[in-house]
């Protein structure tokens, strides 16, 4: 009995060499900040008025990416009957110099596709783009406002859709596929 | 002493189940008998203590294959596969310490039973029949383990309803630590670098340590050879399903002059391609795995000292159709029914895709202090390296999301001691030192912060048979744990915050052979788990799962306290055997994630899960029936239920996988010309609906009631000096469209179709 209670001490002397001898290392691995890449931070429709329209600006901002904070909109009032030249800019505020997402869409632009489904505001939307196989991307637009009204513009970017299904390259999301990298529903005032 | 164990088996007469062995168990250094020891007749509940002449005999058995098992006080258990009836007579020479060491022909040591709890095997038979799964779906096999999904490729075993960091993995006695917090993180080890699995349906915290809440899965070594000479198996794989192959080869000896030398050599691999649903291609469902191992290994009657190397390579494909944006696309995948992605059938693995490699060194020493004490000093280094590509925007899909090292380093030292004439156990002392790195540059937040985790444990296990039939077993461990954080909020701030978390656990287990014929075990124990910085810390959108999840830095330990009984009996003179578990567990501060509202991102709305605790109760039974028709012909039946309950809530816990139920036919023929030992089953599966969901947790309703339908075949026949084994397994055959609730695809895709394996295995040489 005795002579186990002494092996006993020295198993445990022993292991506890092992497992303590890791404890004087210096604290864990820093992790250097990251600095999300491929976040899209905001999103502009930069309306470019025709004729007699003022330019107006419809802004999503989410400040710290996916999660965290809650993002805020600031949004002009479109003009009633007029013509609109629409551009989609996409920016990453979080990478410095502000990087400009967009050009990463045009970039793969066989990839990528947006779509705009007005609801109970008076607009129309017609693709200005294409891309190399001559379908439409939605980073340029033509927008024409109608009757005063008020409702919602929801913007949807694709990824990988199928171009080639029935109505898409009309700006009919219903069949288009592929997984969504945005959708964002704007109010819109049209007076 | 070495012990030897001998038997001959006798025909007694050509009638249903009226076979029998006898035999006797002698001391092989002086060829004394060995009296009182306890031969088992494994999976039939049968056993009897040999006479005071170490004399038994087992009567009422039928006609199949049988493995044996001796336990002796004095020795190490023994097993030995017999074929009933038998010709001649077998030998088993069993290593011990003793210097007139004979041919060691089958043998192995077993680790400390755990009294009382409930523990299930996979021999090697039931795993070559498994050849080219996953160690999850050969798991699967046995009642009351299910399997967890991510699609076909990836797989992770719930052991009574538990799975995750609450079931153990124990790689050849080594925790094995590979970042199984993710539910599509399936166990990174090959298979087929051990030929037995053992499943223990506990909570067994006092002999494991941390996170063995629903049970551990132990992939036992092989052991080492001690004699002179060369021996070793190939084995050849083929899958219809998947277009598959793969191979596994072993070469192992001795060195002439070196007695109780021995080397082993291991190398595997397996490749497969995109599998088929009944009605499409499973695009992006492919897999590479590599694995090598070696060892080496020096026993005498004082010392014994090995090292064991592996590696494992695993690259597999994540099904396309499964990466989604947000909510809406999800909602979309569900209502369409089919998935928006289907390619050709392919080889290549294209992001979505993992990419990991595990390394596990371990070292092991023993010495014996005297005659019946043991010290045996364990250190294992593991090393997870693993990446996860996304499909990502700007040619990053070549540049991992996901990016993660984690070393772990293990050490144990445990005396295996006598205290008096009966009581035995051990004692001993765990430690564990685990840093977890993001390798920088993925350009993505990461999902789970820099750690490092440091736990120290001391634990005390103890046998005392009562009686003859009674063994009792009681054990205690204390275990503290720190954690230290270092990460980035989400506003950029630093910060490391530390925890620390003190456990203990308690256990109390009975193991009473009633008479020959039923065997009872009891066990009471408790398990504990400290929070995984995954639950303390996730912050962030989980793309897979089109959810924001939120940790709760505020997270204690879960604590259980599980119950179970075990009742394994024969009747009817050996023609019906059961074997039935039940079980209780109670887990408080049981954690989950649970919704929290919704919010808005730029990829539009997601629900946000936020990790809490809970109070859970679960409890379940297995059962197995088997009943031999004739000598040959024999039924067989399997069955596992488990309800789990949120107590807090309460109402049902969510993913807790619903009835299950197989039966099986099986012919088994002891010789057939120049084959031997054939197998032939047709088994049926009823997969029932899960109808106990709690509310507002799951994205769509579970999916219905499934039957499938599998054969087996097996046959083995001796072919120039060695021993050939061939088998077909069919799964699936009438290719029923079916999606099962523990897949976490289910919301994208149909399980698999029709699947074939055909497998040879030869085996060559005298170990």
């Amino acid at each position: 009995m005795n002579t186990d209670l002494k092996y006993m001490t020295m198993a445990l002397i022993a292991a506890s060499a092992i497992t303590g001898c890791k404890k004087d290392e210096e604290g864990t691995v820093t992790p250097p900040i990251v600095n999300e890449e491929e976040v899209i931070t905001t999103m502009i429709l930069a309306f470019d008025g025709q004729g007699a329209a003022a330019d107006k600006e419809l802004r999503f901002t989410d400040a710290d990416g996916d999660g965290g904070g809650a993002p805020v909109f600031a949004l002009d009032t479109l003009q009633a009957t007029s013509d609109y030249d629409v551009s989609v800019i996409l920016l990453n505020e979080t990478a410095s110099p502000v990087d400009t997402i967009s050009n990463e869409v045009l970039d793969e632009s066989t990839d990528h596709q947006f779509f705009f489904q007005p609801t109970g505001a008076n607009i129309t939307v017609a693709y200005a783009d294409v891309d190399v196989n001559g379908n439409p991307i939605g980073l340029q637009t033509t927008m024409a406002t109608g009757a005063a009204s008020t409702g919602t513009l929801k913007v949807t970017l694709r990824h990988e859709p199928d171009k080639a299904a029935a109505g898409v390259v009309d700006g009919d999301i219903t069949n288009a596929g592929g997984e969504t990298d945005i959708e964002v529903e704007f109010p819109l005032v049209i007076e | 002493m070495v012990a030897s164990f001998s038997v001959c088996a006798q025909v007694v007469a050509q009638q249903p189940c009226t076979l029998a062995i006898s035999g006797q168990v002698v001391d092989e250094h002086d060829a004394t008998a060995l009296d009182f020891a306890e031969v088992l007749v494994l999976g039939t509940g049968r056993s009897v203590l040999a006479d005071e002449e170490g004399r038994f005999h087992i009567d009422g058995l039928c006609a199949g294959r049988y493995t044996l098992r001796a336990a002796h006080l004095d020795c190490e258990p023994v097993e030995l596969n017999v074929i009933v009836p038998q010709k001649g007579e077998v030998r088993i020479r069993m290593e011990h310490h003793s210097e007139q060491l004979k041919e060691v022909e089958v043998a192995r040591q077993r680790p400390d039973e755990n009294v009382g709890q409930a523990h299930e095997e996979l021999d090697k038979s039931a795993m070559e029949r498994n050849a080219g799964k996953t160690l999850a779906e050969m798991l699967a096999t046995i009642p009351g383990v299910n399997m967890l999904q991510s699609g076909p490729t990836i797989s992770k075993p719930v052991i009574h309803g538990l799975s995750g960091n609450r079931v153990l993995t124990l790689n050849q006695g080594i925790r094995q630590e590979d970042q199984q917090w993710g539910t599509e993180h399936a166990p990174n080890l090959d298979p087929f670098s051990s030929d037995k699995l053992t499943v223990v349906k506990g909570a067994a915290s006092v002999q494991y340590g941390s996170d063995a809440l629903g049970g551990v899965v132990i992939t036992e070594p092989i052991e080492l050879p001690r004699e002179a000479g060369i021996s070793g198996e190939v084995r050849g794989i083929g899958l219809l399903n998947g277009r598959g192959s793969g191979g596994n080869g072993l070469l192992q000896g001795g060195v002439k002059g070196l007695r109780g030398f021995g080397w082993r050599l291991q190398g595997s691999g397996r490749v497969i391609g995109d599998s088929d649903a009944p009605d499409y291609v499973l695009s992006n469902t492919g897999l590479r795995e590599n694995g090598a191992s070696a060892s080496m290994g020096y026993r005498d009657h004082r010392w014994n000292a090995s090292v064991y190397y592996s590696w494992f390579q695993r690259e597999l494909g994540i099904l396309r159709a499964s990466h989604i944006g947000n909510l809406t696309d999800l909602n979309n995948a569900i209502a369409s029914g089919t998935p928006w992605y289907i390619g050709e059938f392919t080889n290549d693995i294209e992001p979505p895709r993992q990419d990991v490699r595990h390394h596990l060194l371990k070292a092991e020493a023993g010495y014996a202090i005297s005659e019946r004490d043991r010290l045996v000093l364990t250190y294992g280094y593991q090393a997870d390296d693993r990446q996860e590509y996304d499909l990502r925007r700007g040619g990053r899909s070549g540049t991992p999301a996901i990016d993660l090292f984690l070393a772990t380093h293990t050490a144990d030292a445990v005396l295996k001691h006598w205290i008096g004439e009966h009581v035995h156990g051990k004692v001993g002392v765990s430690g564990v030192y685990q840093e977890n790195t993001n390798v920088p540059g993925t350009g993505i937040r990461p999902l789970i912060p820099n750690y490092r985790k440091e736990s120290g444990g001391v634990f005390l296990l103890e046998h005392y048979p009562i009686s003859p039939k009674v063994e009792m077993e009681a054990g205690a461990r204390v275990e503290t744990t720190r954690l230290d954080v270092a990460k980035y909020t989400y506003d950029n701030v630093y910060i490391t915050p530390q925890h620390d978390f003190n456990n203990s656990a308690f256990s109390l287990g009975a193991n009473w052979s009633v008479k020959d014929s039923v065997r009872m075990r009891f066990n009471a124990s408790t398990a504990y788990r400290p929070p995984h910085v995954s639950e303390l810390y996730s912050e962030g959108l989980h793309h897979g799962a089109a959810a924001i999840e939120t940790g709760d830095a505020t997270l204690t330990s879960e604590r259980s306290v599980k119950v179970a009984a075990d009742l394994e009996a024969v009747w009817m003179k050996g023609k019906l055997s059961t074997d039935i578990t039940l079980y209780a567990d109670r887990i408080n501060d049981f954690i989950y994630l649970r919704p929290a509202g919704v919010q808005l991102t730029i990829r539009g709305a997601f629900p946000v899960f936020q990790y809490v605790a809970t109070d859970a109760f679960l409890h379940g039974i297995d059962a197995t029936v088997r009943y031999h028709l004739t000598p040959i012909w024999s039924i067989r039946s399997r069955t596992s239920l488990v309800r789990g309950r949120d107590l807090t809530k309460d109402e049902w816990l969510f993913q807790m996988p619903s009835d299950r139920t197989e039966s099986t036919l099986l012919l088994t023929l002891p010789e057939a010309g120049k084959w031997s030992a054939l197998e032939f089953s047709i088994s049926g599966t009823v997969v029932f609906e899960q109808s106990r969901i709690p509310v507002g947790l799951d994205f769509t309703t579970p999916p219905g009631t499934y039957h499938l339908i599998g054969l087996s075949a097996t046959a083995t026949r001796t072919l120039s000096k060695g021993e050939l084994r061939i088998g077909l397994q069919a799964s699936n055959i009438l290719n029923t469209t079916y999606r099962d609730y523990m897949d976490r695809f289910r919301y994208y895709a149909d399980a698999r179709g029709t699947d074939l394996t055909l497998w040879v295995r030869y085996s060559f040489g005298n170990h």
